[in-house]
């Protein structure tokens, strides 16, 4: 158990070096840089001022490289669209995200798999209804799941129209303003949770169907097992390998930014930070915004392992082994 | 049995949600309370307003984006500003001012009582640290290069703690319009930065929001990144209403930050923002009337936009190297080919949804100051399009649609925008289509900002189709894309050779800058427009009308044609008491 964990905190460590570092470079060769975002009436001198001030100057290896070294003493550089540590927007931004992503995950988790479940095992009209609705939530893009929900919020008055809080939370207590933040969160959290419940629901139904044709399944109802308990004891946990995968990954994905929902929604997470990051060029943001989503891929890869060995036996035995 | 109560299910959920949406969209009925009207001001409330990016930096004097001026005009003071309605300079931190004969120096007397929000008094030293901490070395930037005439910077001397006596180095035709950019920062507070070398980094974002003290209608309460600012009244604010009631009518505004348009529309609609930024864009222009119909916003028609949508040509020669349809596209003759070629009215109706008037030059009649009614005009007419670009030597010789010249090398170009921006993207597919009927031939690139912009700078392109903004209808505002040599001159970057037309303009544009007389100043820029229109470096073809739209609530808005569009006025601004409309 000890060197599967030094195994996955080496490979976390590799992916957020190697996410990092590629975004900052990347960032670096892309045409532009952060100096266009001072307009045409920049002088030269402002210029070249905020090119040595973000190592423009130096070459791309010679910038990772001292990038790099501050990065080890978890001095990540300065934005230069906040003008200020990039350290400090991250935290901020990857909590926000993390709660949106919990809350989303969470939906998700609890509509896709029983609904998966359901029409894995069965025919009809409500397991195709279902198929229907999931197939739906799966082509409809997020952007336009977003503006949907936020048309009907403006519309009905049901939900605040984005944003995280609300002005009236800023002089309120810190019970009032977990409330309000929790007034703001179902829009973006189903704006998430839509396509990935359904897709959630798409792999049981699927897991699920091939599990009831094993004959372990078959062999069970013979000894007289509840359709009921065989479903959920038997098949639901045979079928769980095929879904531990793909739900770390799913929350990996989650938590290192939901660009379009985030920035529709006014949600200030990770991903919204790093789509204004990309598009100002503001390289050592966008290195950090990476290196944060790496961290976050890291702990969804470690979350699918840990699903899987305690879903799979046979994963449990091949450690011990 | 199952399948018919899920359908019944299914079909009462969707009417039940019909009804409510139905409901929730509706207008008041008949028996809701009656509504009274009101439009004297009422003093408290807030509003919530917003845009699409946050500060960079909390100190004006070093920070120009679009922001900068929103924070500006609500925190901060000068000496005199431009009224965004009428255009013309009025009294603000300086309540009079005398001027010398030969219009160089001018004597402020400061208003009696100001003091900073934090209650340190206002005096002259505070204008003289703020000249010096403009032209600073470390920091000189944006400002300093407005308050400069012939490359000169102004001078201001104290005659007292109250009388300022600011001094230009030559005749300066916007004379006091350039005090307009004059933001007065306290000395007692940036002092400090200034003689250690730091100004520039003063007033950072992270500042605390009690350390950044001004002499606007508000001051800063609260800056969460990437989420919001709140601003509060200040409470020692200066200037009072006609009558006598202490400004500003509101108690505080909330600066929301939603980076994505179509979702402040949204909420703007829903009422949960006041106000926004920017004019209606052509496609919100529906929905916001609806939003009218129904009582929940106001939508206003500002006027003609003062500026407009330009297609241009790289001009540079270097960045042509030795591309042979250069030897075309220097040639006016060529351009104002394109210019008959586009039928304007077409043009509006396809890009603007008709929501816009053909224009001739890059001064539109929205500039109600210094536009040029007879300005040169090319009206619709494919054939002599043909024929002017049949004297350059062009003829679609192949039978392909696309002229070319002698040696086959054909009329066709990559025409980059902003990627994105509707009507931008409509504007090349309109250009692209009505051109291909005058035989040329363009393909849309649309890029995104900071490429672009980097392909701009560098003259890598071929042809661009773009707006700049400008901050004031003073041609003086402007000289930079003006000049041969300004930083803006964007179709030819780094001119050291201007063509005989553009050093004629280039000698216009410092006449009319240094001319006092302003009805001569108004001649000369005339001319200015008149060889600009003959020479075609930029063609223009329809300027938007402008319309703006707010909560319905508000009083006292006064949208400008200059952003920001309602916030100019901030201190006048107040909510009508509910229950009244």
């Amino acid at each position: 158990m000890g060197r599967f964990f030094v195994r996955r905190l080496t490979f976390a460590l590799l992916l957020v070096v190697t996410v990092s570092s590629s975004a900052l470079m990347l960032t670096r060769l892309a045409p532009g840089d952060m100096t266009t975002e001072l307009g045409l009436r920049a002088r030269p001198e402002e210029i070249a001022r905020t090119r040595a001030r973000f190592d423009l100057n130096r070459s791309p290896a010679a910038q990772l490289g001292g990038w790099a070294l501050r990065a080890a003493r978890f001095d990540f550089g300065e934005s230069f669209l906040y003008d200020r540590p990039v350290g400090g927007l991250i935290r901020r931004a990857a909590g926000n995200t993390a709660v949106l992503a919990v809350a989303a995950l969470a939906i998700a988790t609890l509509a896709g798999i029983p609904l998966g479940i359901v029409t894995g095992s069965r025919r009809g009209a409500l397991a195709g209804a279902i198929r229907t609705v999931s197939l739906v939530c799966l082509s409809v893009p997020p952007l336009l799941t977003s503006l949907l929900l936020l048309f009907i919020a403006s519309r009905t008055g049901w939900l605040p129209t984005g944003g995280m809080t609300s002005v009236d939370a800023v002089d309120a207590g810190w019970s009032a303003w977990t409330l309000d933040v929790a007034r703001h969160l179902p829009l973006p959290a189903l704006a998430l949770a839509l396509p990935l419940g359904a897709t959630f629901e798409r792999l049981q139904a699927q897991a699920m169907t091939e599990t009831i044709h094993q004959p372990f399944v078959v062999a069970a109802l013979a000894r007289g097992v509840t359709w009921r308990r065989l479903l959920i004891d038997h098949a639901w946990r045979a079928s769980l390998r095929s879904m531990c995968a793909i739900y770390g990954l799913a929350i990996g994905a989650l938590l290192s930014g939901s660009f379009v929902v985030e920035y529709v929604t006014a949600w200030p997470g990770l991903g919204r930070l790093m789509y204004e990051a990309l598009r100002a060029r503001d390289i050592y943001l966008v290195a950090g915004c990476a290196a944060m989503g790496g961290v976050f891929l890291a702990f969804g890869s470690l979350v699918s392992d840990l699903l899987l060995f305690a879903a799979d036996p046979r994963v449990r035995e091949g450690q011990t082994a | 049995m199952n399948v018919r109560l899920i359908g019944v299910l299914i079909t009462a959920g969707i009417l039940a949600a019909g009804l409510v949406f139905w409901r929730s969209t509706a207008t008041p009925d008949d028996g809701a309370p009656a509504i009274t009207v009101s439009d004297v001001p009422s003093r408290g409330g807030q509003i919530v307003t917003s845009g699409r990016a946050g500060p960079r930096t909390f100190n004006r004097l070093i920070g120009q984006e679009q922001f900068s001026q929103v924070l500006s005009m609500l925190t901060q003071g000068r000496l005199v500003r431009v009224n965004y309605q009428t255009f013309e300079v009025e009294p603000w931190l300086a309540e009079k001012w005398d001027v010398s004969g030969d219009g160089l120096t001018y004597t402020f007397h400061l208003r009696p009582g100001v003091t900073w929000s934090d209650g340190v008094p206002f005096t002259s030293d505070d204008v003289l640290f703020s000249v010096q901490a403009i032209f600073d070395p470390n920091s000189e930037g944006f400002i300093a290069d407005t308050l400069k005439v012939e490359g000169k910077p102004i001078a201001a001397s104290a005659r007292d703690a109250a009388t300022v006596i600011i001094t230009f180095p030559a005749p300066s035709g916007p004379g006091l319009r350039l005090l307009d950019s004059l933001w007065i920062v306290p000395k007692h507070k940036l002092e400090g930065a200034l003689k250690a070398g730091t100004f520039a980094k003063a007033w950072g974002t992270d500042t605390p929001p009690s350390e950044i003290v001004g002499m606007g209608p508000f001051v800063l309460r609260e800056y969460v990144p990437n989420q919001r600012l709140i601003f509060d009244r200040n409470p020692r604010y200066w200037r009072k209403a006609a009558d006598g009631t202490p400004l500003p009518y509101l108690d505080r505004i909330v600066y929301e930050i939603i980076p994505d348009q179509d979702a402040e529309l949204l909420r703007l609609q829903s009422g949960d923002l006041d106000l926004t930024q920017s004019e209606l864009r052509p496609d919100d222009y529906v929905p916001a009337r609806r939003a009218e119909d129904k009582g929940t916003l106001k939508v206003a028609e500002i006027g003609l936009s003062p500026q407009a949508d330009g297609f241009w040509f790289n001009l540079k020669p270097e960045a042509w190297k030795n591309d042979p349809r250069f030897t075309f596209v220097r040639r006016p003759e060529f351009r104002q080919a394109i210019s008959y070629a586009v039928d304007r009215e077409k043009f509006a109706e396809n890009v603007f949804l008709g929501a816009a008037v053909p224009i001739w030059g890059p001064v539109t009649p929205g500039n109600t100051v210094w536009f040029w009614p007879d300005v040169p005009r090319y009206f619709h007419d494919v054939n002599k399009a043909k024929e002017l670009l049949k004297g350059l030597g062009l003829e679609d010789r192949n039978g392909n649609g696309v002229v070319e010249d002698a040696q086959g090398h054909e009329a066709r170009f990559t025409v980059i925008t902003q990627r994105g921006i509707g009507w931008y993207e409509r504007g090349v597919a309109d250009l692209r289509t009505q051109l291909a009927q005058a035989g040329i031939a363009i393909e849309p690139a649309p890029l995104e900002n900071a490429t672009m912009i980097q392909r701009m700078v560098k003259s890598d392109y071929e042809a661009m189709y773009l707006r700049f903004g400008a901050t004031d209808v003073d041609p003086a505002s402007q000289l930079d894309m003006w000049l041969s040599s300004g930083n803006a001159h964007f179709w030819h970057f780094g001119d050291t050779s201007p063509e005989p037309w553009e050093a004629r303009i280039d000698a216009l544009m410092k006449e009319q800058l240094a001319t006092l007389d302003q009805g001569r100043r108004k001649a000369i820029f005339n001319d200015v427009q008149r060889i600009f229109a003959e020479n075609l470096p930029v063609i223009y073809f329809a300027t938007p009308r402008m319309y703006y739209a707010y909560n319905a609530r508000l009083q006292g808005v006064k949208p400008s044609v200059l952003r920001p569009v309602a916030l100019w006025n901030a201190d006048m601004l107040s909510v009508r008491p509910s229950g009244t409309r």
